[in-house]
């Protein structure tokens, strides 16, 4: 069985999966590389790859950022395990779909307009994409393989995802749990020392240090600050 | 708009795999609007919009009276096909089960709403009652109005009779609201023909529904200030700029093909596939779809009563096209007939694309402006291909 | 009303970042207007703040303010057409659809009808925002027939007397005489009678407005909103100059909205009487509860 999809760069202007013949599992199965296995496979690799490539990244999505519905809470709370469970992850939120004006804090935020600059500034080479809507999962997805070398892992509540290269469908909290039980596994199997720890907060909800601003932090809307008498506003992007 | 003075029925909900398999069904003799409107009185519409167009109005009339018994929550009739269909872009944004219908000039005028259908993810249900494309005016039957409708990313299902426009009907909202297509459906049969013609339809029972459309098992949020993210905005103007991905807009339009193509699992599911193959050994095969496969059936009939060896074909999904069971059924055709009911032969071009020996195909006959298709006009292709001598009186 | 879905899920709300986090803790949502309204701009998170519009721009300021005046911000759809005015709309936290051209009165018929449907019990809000063009001109036929039947929603006219967005082409609301794009000899025709056409074709409350007064204008916004959710159609006519094409200097745009506020735009409030009873009870009832806050306040210094 030949991988369908793999990890990009795909290039300029690729394929779709399904256009290239990558179908969704049916219930109980998974998707790994475009084929249909069984889910743990799926999972075993996925795992892999959290664990041996650059920094793992976890990109949760509107709806399991707020908390619209009974089951939400549960999952979420699974989703942070596995996510102490994987050395060094991050948690990157997607919270809504708009592109983002007048431009993306890439260390906060991805969004599925422009996936790939959060991807490719982290430098993050394994990602698990959960709660996010299955159309900006898809776009999110394609644009990542076309343009950045990450491994995806699309955790789908309904059917599952040709772009990832593991997608796992029909998600509870108990396949989340699944999931880092085998993750655990594979980490003991490499032999990879880890305390689970939660990943750092936000970056952006740090205070900011107001009395180290210079004129350069204020970028483009610098001409709005008003120069003291005399002085000369050298530094700038 | 008085909600609490609407009628109330007491219906069965069932899932789309029972009503359309295993329901029981009992027989009518409607036409071809009736069996329309049949299919829009078992599918648990919310809301539908009509505007008048010949030969369409029919079926609106019928699903409005539909609307008064009850059948559908909310109904009326809108300035014209433009102001339709963008209501129902509006309405279905709010996560309703939408259906309206139009014909022919209506169709193009609601175009620019149509085609931003499916990028919008409306999974609507649009009927589609042929006719021509005015200049000169003629209300007349002809499906050029198809060949519009193809390139918009919506699955288009083609019914050969009024049994088909039940079915098809029914299951387009089935097949639509599935998370991963949640694309417009569009059922299109031949104005008059079909429409204003009877024929046997084995429905379901009238006390008997699909389940309701789930607002929040969709790939895209339903906006109603209930389902996250709360600064949505689901289609955001995505222009290539120092913001935006120069990908997003291509994507985009790549899933929304992609989703057309996941619908063909639920078009073999509901419908048996997207083609019916007759004499899959034949040598001469006729292919058609809509009210043309109607006659070319015929036609296959008199080819056997003369033991010819002749095959049929009959198209059932123009969109998704059915590109690889086309191609393993006719790959030991000598020659494919292919007639229409327009005239630059929108099937015939699909099935030429779909075959590597695409110079077996017979561009015909075609007929349009309203004519009718007698089935000898296929007899004597079918002997043309077959090297029969034939002197047919047409 | 329901504000589960823009509240945080507990375990998530450390990895949001800073500005959704704010907009749940300090923005307007689930409060009043004497909370988080217009009177209070500066002290709340506002659901619109950076934007692409031009500097200067007065529709930029009124579709602030127009989001700082909104009743149940949690539970609004705004609506749009092509245009400046989506550049910034589409930029807030309240949900917007965009379609397609000068649909957006169709759109908003099926949308405002639906919600009817699904929420009978509740009250939502929807309001479409679209330019001269957008209402008058393109979707002149679905605006109308949006007013006609009765449709229970508003509709603001952003009238900056041009497309602005195209390039400064002339539009039916530009002003007769005005040397446009596509309007080489200047405009032939005089200024669409935009209110009279509401009043006639059935809206129950119509204001148009240079939107000068912050207080005034949100007060118009508030009753438009609040009149369409009970009786039927109403509709805003607001000045939102384009200091671009109009070539109005940016220190000079203020004095043109209150020029203008004498001249095309002199103020103009219409309701019907229905429309009139729903505003004298609802902001009856919001004088009492005042008084009897205040009163409250008072017994509690006293004691």
């Amino acid at each position: 069985m030949c991988d369908k999809i793999t990890v990009g760069p795909a290039g300029y202007m690729p394929k779709s999966a399904p256009s290239m013949g990558v179908e969704l599992a049916p219930e109980g199965k998974a998707l790994l590389y475009g084929n249909i296995v069984e889910e743990e496979e799926a999972m075993r690799d996925a795992a892999k790859a959290l664990l041996t490539r650059e920094n793992p990244t976890i990109f949760p999505g509107p709806q399991i950022l707020w908390d619209w519905k009974e089951d939400v809470a549960e999952k979420a709370a699974a989703i942070l395990e596995l996510a102490a469970e994987i050395p060094s992850c991050k948690i990157i939120p997607m919270p809504d779909y708009r592109p983002k004006y007048p431009k993306i804090d890439v260390k906060a935020e991805i969004n599925p307009n422009h996936p790939n600059l959060t991807i490719l500034d982290n430098k993050i080479k394994a990602a698990i994409f959960v709660g996010v809507h299955c159309h900006y999962a898809n776009l999110t997805l394609r644009m990542i393989r076309a343009g950045t070398d990450c491994y995806t892992i699309a955790l789908c509540a309904h059917m599952g995802h040709e772009e990832a290269m593991a997608s796992i469908r029909d998600l509870h909290a108990s396949d989340v749990r699944k999931f880092k039980d085998i993750l655990i596994e594979e980490r003991n199997k490499l032999g990879i020392e880890w305390t689970p720890t939660m990943p750092p907060a936000n970056p952006s909800l740090e205070k900011e240090d107001h009395s180290t601003l210079t004129a350069a932090d204020y970028g483009e809307y610098r001409s709005l600050l008003m120069s003291r008498k005399g002085e000369h506003v050298a530094e700038v992007e | 708009m008085s909600q609490n003075a609407r009628p109330k029925l007491e219906k069965k909900i069932v899932d789309a795999g029972y009503l359309l398999k295993e329901a029981p069904r009992t027989q009518q003799f409607i036409t071809g609007a009736q069996a329309m409107a049949e299919a829009v009185k078992r599918a648990n519409v919310d809301m539908a919009i009509a505007y008048p167009i010949t030969p369409q109005s029919e079926v609106m009339h019928l699903v409005g009276d539909i609307y008064a018994q009850g059948h559908i929550k909310e109904y009326y009739r809108a300035e014209e096909e433009l102001g339709t269909m963008s209501a129902i872009a509006g309405a279905a944004r709010a996560g309703v089960r939408m259906f309206t219908a139009t014909s022919g000039p209506g169709l193009l005028r609601g175009l620019e709403a149509i085609a931003s259908w499916p990028g919008h993810r409306i999974p609507a249900v649009l009927g589609v009652l042929t006719r021509v494309v005015n200049a000169p005016l003629s209300i007349q039957p002809d499906n050029i109005e198809i060949a519009y409708l193809m390139h918009c990313g919506a699955l288009v299902l083609h019914a050969e009779n009024q049994q088909d426009t039940f079915d098809m009907t029914l299951a387009a909202f089935a097949i639509a609201e599935k998370v991963d297509v949640y694309i417009p459906v569009a059922v299109a049969t031949e104005g008059f023909f079909v429409t204003h013609a009877k024929g046997y339809v084995n429905t379901t029972p009238e006390d008997m529904a699909l389940t309701p459309i789930d607002p929040t098992a969709a790939p895209v949020p339903a906006m109603d200030n209930e389902t996250p993210p709360a600064r949505i905005q689901r289609d955001a103007p995505v222009q290539k700029s120092n913001f935006m991905s120069y990908l997003i807009h291509a994507v985009w339009q790549q899933e929304i093909w992609d989703s057309n193509k996941r619908s063909m699992k639920y078009i073999y599911e509901y419908l048996g596939g997207p083609i019916e193959v007759q004499d899959p050994e034949a040598d001469v095969f006729v292919v058609a779809s809509g009210c043309a496969a109607a006659q070319a059936r015929e036609a296959h009939r008199y080819a056997q009563e003369e033991g010819l060896s002749v095959g049929f074909i009959k198209v059932r999904s123009i969109r998704p096209f059915p590109v690889d069971e086309i191609r393993e059924a006719v790959k030991n055709a000598k020659k494919l007939i292919v007639p229409e009911h327009n005239i630059i032969g929108w099937l015939c071009k699909e099935v030429k694309a779909s075959i590597p020996n695409s110079g077996i195909v017979v561009e015909g006959p075609r007929v349009y402006g309203g004519m009718t298709l007698p089935v000898e006009l296929i007899m004597a292709e079918i002997y043309n291909a077959l090297g029969i001598e034939h002197n047919m009186k047409l | 009303m329901s504000l589960k879905y823009m509240t945080p899920t507990e375990q998530f709300k450390k990895y949001l970042p800073k500005d959704y986090v704010e907009l749940v803790d300090y923005g307007p949502f689930g409060k009043s207007q004497d909370e988080a309204g217009v009177n209070n701009i500066g002290q709340f998170k506002e659901v619109l703040e950076e934007h692409p519009m031009c500097s200067g721009c007065l529709m930029a300021y009124f579709i602030r303010v127009f989001f700082a005046a909104l009743p149940n911000p949690e539970d609004t759809v705004t609506l749009g057409t092509a245009g400046c005015g989506r550049l910034a709309i589409s930029q807030a936290a309240v949900p917007f659809i965009y379609g397609n051209y000068g649909d957006q009165n169709a759109m908003a018929s099926g949308l405002s009808r639906a919600f009817r449907l699904r929420f009978p019990d509740k009250k939502k809000d929807v309001v479409t925002l679209a330019g001269d063009g957008g209402t008058m001109d393109i979707g002149f036929s679905m605006t109308m027939h949006s007013w006609i039947r009765g449709e229970k929603f508003t509709t603001i006219m952003l009238d900056n007397e041009v497309y602005g967005n195209t390039g400064g082409q002339e539009s039916g609301m530009s002003p007769q005489g005005a040397i446009l794009k596509m309007a080489p000899e200047g405009k032939k025709f005089e200024k669409m009678p935009a209110t009279e056409l509401a009043k006639t074709a059935g809206c129950v409350y119509v204001v148009r407005i240079s939107p000068t007064n912050i207080k005034k204008t949100a007060k118009s916004i508030k009753r438009a909103i609040l009149v369409a959710r009970e009786v039927g159609p109403t509709f805003i006519h607001v000045y939102t100059s384009c200091n671009i094409e109009y070539s109005i200097p940016t220190e000079e745009v203020f004095k043109d909205a209150k020029d203008q506020e004498k001249d095309r735009f002199s103020f103009e409030e219409y309701m019907t009487d229905e429309a009139r009873e729903v505003i004298e009870r609802i902001e009856g009832e919001e004088k009492k509860a005042k008084k009897a806050k205040k009163g409250a306040r008072k017994e509690e210094v006293v004691s």
